[in-house]
C-alpha cells in the first residue's frame, strides 16, 4: 500500500464508516441522557423555562465571552478562561470558515458560505494550537488538575490535538509529501469521530443542553442568570 | 542495418554535426540532466560516464548507439497517448526521438493491416527478442471478451510481447493504473499492465494523454543509459514525476495568499486566482504539466483557467468529482444511511435505558 492509496482509504471508506459511528454514537448518549429521568416538576413557575433557557443560551454567546471578567470563572483561573476560550474561538473559525473545511461541509450539507481569508484562519489555527499546548502544561503542572486528570482527559488532549497539528503540517506543506500529511490529517479526523462519542469531547453537543436545562431552571425561579 | 548507429542514420538524413549537438543539449535539457549520472551501461569512458557536461554523453551514445525497436500495443485505448505525441510541438525533441526509435508495430499507424500487420509484429518481436521496448496503451481487460484482437484476448497479447521485451513502458493512465475503463463499475475490469507484469521493468507514464516530452524523454533515457531512469513508487520517473503540479503551479501564489476563484465566472476567476475551490487536484498529483506544460510550453490545464483532475494518479475518475473541492471526502452517506446509523444509536441508547430501567424496578422490588 502506497500513500495515494492509502489516503483514498482515509478519505473514502474509513471516513464514511468514522461518520456513521459518529452519528449513532451521537444520538445514543443523546438517547442515554435523555432517558436517564427528569424529576417532576411539582413547583409553580415564576417566571418563564423557556425564556430562561434562551437568555441563557445567548448571554453565554454573545455577552460572557466580551466581560470575562464579571465571572468567576475568570478571576480564579484566567488562564484556563482565555487558552480556553482562544482555543474553542480558532477551532470554530478552521472548522467552519477556513475554506478547506467548508468544502468538506459542502459535500456532507449540499450547500457552501464563504469562508475567511486562509491567512487570517491560518493565524486563528496557531493560536488553537499554541493555547492547547498552554492547557496541556498548565494540565501537567496545576496540583489540583494533576490530581482529577485520569487517562482520559489526556487521550482527549492528545486526540484533538493530532488532527490541528497534521492539519497545519499540511496546510503549509512541511515536512511530508502532500498526501502523507494528507492521510495522516484524515486519519487523525477518522479516528477522532470515533473517540467524540466515546468521550467527553461530546460536550460540543451537551453544552447547549446544559446549558438550556441551568436557563430554564433560573427562568422558573425568575432570577436572572 | 540494425547495427547502423543513430548518428550515422541523422547524418544521411541531413542532420549537421551542429544540430545534432545542439539537439543532444536540448534531450540532456529535458531530461533534467545537470550531471551525467554514473551509468555503466551508457559504455563511455569513465570519465565521460562519472560525470561532467551531460550533453556530450548523450552525444557519444547516440553516435554509438543502434536505434531502439519499439513494439507499440494498443488495448482498451482511445489512442490519445499516441495522438498526443504525433501532435507534439517540439519537433527538435521528438524529431530526434522518432529518428531514434523504430516503431515496428503499432495499430495506429501502421501502414499494414490485418494479417500482414500481425507477422510483421510477430517477425519484429522474433528479430529483437530481449532488445525491443515495449509500449503499452490503454488498459487491461480481464474478461477475455472485452478487446480482442486477431482473435486473442488483451491479456495475452501482453503477455506474449512482454515475454521478449527489454523493459515495457506503460504509456496514459490506463495503461499505468486502469484509467478510464477502470472507473466504477469497471465492467471490463480493467487493469493497469503492472497487475499483471512481474518479471520485467515497467516504467509508467501516465496521464490523459500522458505528457509527449514525458514519453520522449524517458525513452531517450532508456536509449542513451541503456537503462530505466529513477522511479517512484508508482514507477514514474521522477524526473517528470518527481514534483506535484501544486509545486510548480503559477497559481500556487494565490494558494498562499488564500486567494480562491469560487466560480468559473467570478472576479477571482478573471484574475486568475488559485482553482482549489474549483476541484483542482494540483496537490495530490504527480507530473510536469506544471513545468513542460504543452504545445511547446504554451500552456497547461490550470493556465487556461481549469483545474487539474489529477489524471497522472491513480484511479483518478473515482476521485470524488472533478468539480469537488480535494478536502471533500471521497465518500459520504446518504440521508438515509445517516438516518440508518441515527437510528442504530436511538434503538440502543432506549433499549439499554429500559433495560437498565427495568433492572431499577426489579431491585426496588427486591428491598
Amino acid at each position: 500500500m502506497n500513500w495515494t492509496s492509502f489516503l483514498e482509504f482515509t478519505r473514502g471508506p474509513l471516513f464514511y464508516a468514522a461518520l456513521l459511528i459518529f452519528i449513532a454514537g451521537m444520538v445514543y448518549r443523546l438517547v442515554r441522557v435523555i432517558a436517564l429521568g427528569w424529576a417532576r416538576d411539582r413547583v409553580k413557575s415564576r417566571g418563564s423555562k423557556l425564556g430562561g433557557a434562551v437568555r441563557s443560551l445567548l448571554k453565554g454567546f454573545l455577552i460572557w465571552p466580551f466581560i470575562p471578567w464579571v465571572k468567576n470563572t475568570f478571576s480564579r483561573s484566567p488562564l484556563i478562561y482565555v487558552a480556553g476560550g482562544l482555543f474553542h474561538l480558532g477551532l470554530f473559525v478552521v472548522i467552519f470558515l477556513g475554506a478547506a473545511h467548508m468544502l468538506v461541509w459542502k459535500s456532507l450539507l449540499g450547500f457552501g458560505w464563504p469562508t475567511l481569508p486562509l491567512p487570517i484562519v491560518d493565524w486563528l489555527a496557531v493560536v488553537a494550537i499554541a493555547a492547547m499546548i498552554v492547557l496541556f502544561i498548565n494540565r501537567l503542572v496545576h496540583p489540583v488538575l494533576k490530581l482529577i486528570s485520569g487517562p482520559a482527559e489526556w487521550l482527549n488532549l492528545v486526540f484533538v490535538f493530532l488532527p490541528m497539528i497534521s492539519g497545519y503540517i499540511l496546510t503549509h506543506h512541511l515536512f511530508f509529501r502532500y498526501e502523507t500529511a494528507y492521510s495522516l490529517h484524515m486519519l487523525a479526523v477518522d479516528w477522532l469521530l470515533i473517540w467524540i462519542p466515546l468521550s467527553r469531547i461530546s460536550h460540543f453537543m451537551f453544552y447547549f443542553f446544559a446549558k438550556a436545562i441551568h436557563g430554564a431552571q433560573f427562568g422558573k425561579r425568575a432570577v436572572a442568570p | 542495418m540494425a547495427e547502423e548507429t543513430i548518428y550515422q542514420r541523422l547524418q544521411a538524413a541531413g542532420i549537421s554535426r551542429r544540430d545534432f549537438l545542439k539537439g543532444c543539449g536540448g534531450l540532456a535539457a529535458l531530461m533534467g540532466l545537470q550531471q551525467a549520472p554514473p551509468v555503466a551501461a551508457s559504455g563511455l569512458p569513465a570519465h565521460l560516464a562519472r560525470g561532467g557536461d551531460p550533453a556530450p554523453l548523450i552525444a557519444r551514445a547516440l553516435a554509438t548507439k543502434a536505434r531502439v525497436p519499439v513494439i507499440w500495443l494498443e488495448l482498451q485505448d482511445c489512442a490519445g497517448c499516441s495522438e498526443a505525441l504525433t501532435r507534439s510541438h517540439s519537433p527538435t525533441l521528438v524529431d530526434l526521438v522518432l529518428r531514434e526509435i523504430t516503431v515496428e508495430y503499432h495499430e495506429t499507424l501502421s501502414a499494414a493491416a490485418g494479417f500482414q500487420v500481425e507477422a510483421a509484429k510477430q517477425a519484429a518481436m522474433k528479430q529483437y527478442a530481449g532488445k525491443y521496448l515495449l509500449v503499452v496503451e490503454g488498459s487491461i481487460p480481464t474478461d477475455g471478451i472485452y478487446c480482442t484482437i486477431g482473435g486473442h484476448s488483451a491479456l495475452e497479447i501482453l503477455q506474449e510481447a512482454a515475454a521478449g521485451a527489454a523493459a515495457i513502458v506503460a504509456t496514459g493512465n490506463c495503461s499505468a493504473f486502469g484509467g478510464l475503463p477502470k472507473a466504477r463499475p469497471n465492467p471490463t475490469g480493467a487493469k493497469g499492465v503492472l497487475d499483471f507484469i512481474e518479471d520485467k521493468p515497467v516504467i509508467n507514464i501516465p496521464g490523459c494523454p500522458a505528457i509527449p516530452e514525458a514519453f520522449t524523454g524517458t525513452l531517450a533515457h532508456f536509449l542513451i543509459f541503456g537503462g530505466l531512469p529513477e522511479l517512484d513508487e508508482l514507477h514514474r520517473p521522477k524526473t517528470f514525476y518527481g514534483h506535484t503540479v501544486h509545486d510548480r503551479c503559477l497559481r500556487r501564489p494565490f494558494y498562499e495568499a488564500g486567494k480562491f476563484a469560487n466560480t468559473f465566472d467570478d472576479e477571482g476567476a478573471r484574475q486568475g486566482w488559485c482553482l482549489y475551490k474549483l476541484g483542482c487536484k494540483g496537490p495530490t498529483t504527480y507530473n510536469a504539466c506544471a513545468g513542460i506544460k504543452w504545445d511547446a510550453g504554451l500552456s497547461f490545464p490550470i493556465q487556461s483557467g481549469h483545474p487539474c483532475l489529477g489524471c497522472s494518479q491513480p484511479n483518478f475518475w473515482d476521485g470524488g468529482g472533478f468539480y469537488q473541492g480535494q478536502s471533500a471526502p471521497l465518500d459520504r452517506p446518504g440521508i438515509g444511511v445517516a438516518a440508518a446509523a441515527a437510528g442504530i444509536g436511538l434503538v440502543a441508547g432506549a433499549g439499554i435505558a429500559m433495560a437498565n430501567r427495568a433492572q431499577k424496578r426489579a431491585s426496588d422490588d427486591g428491598k
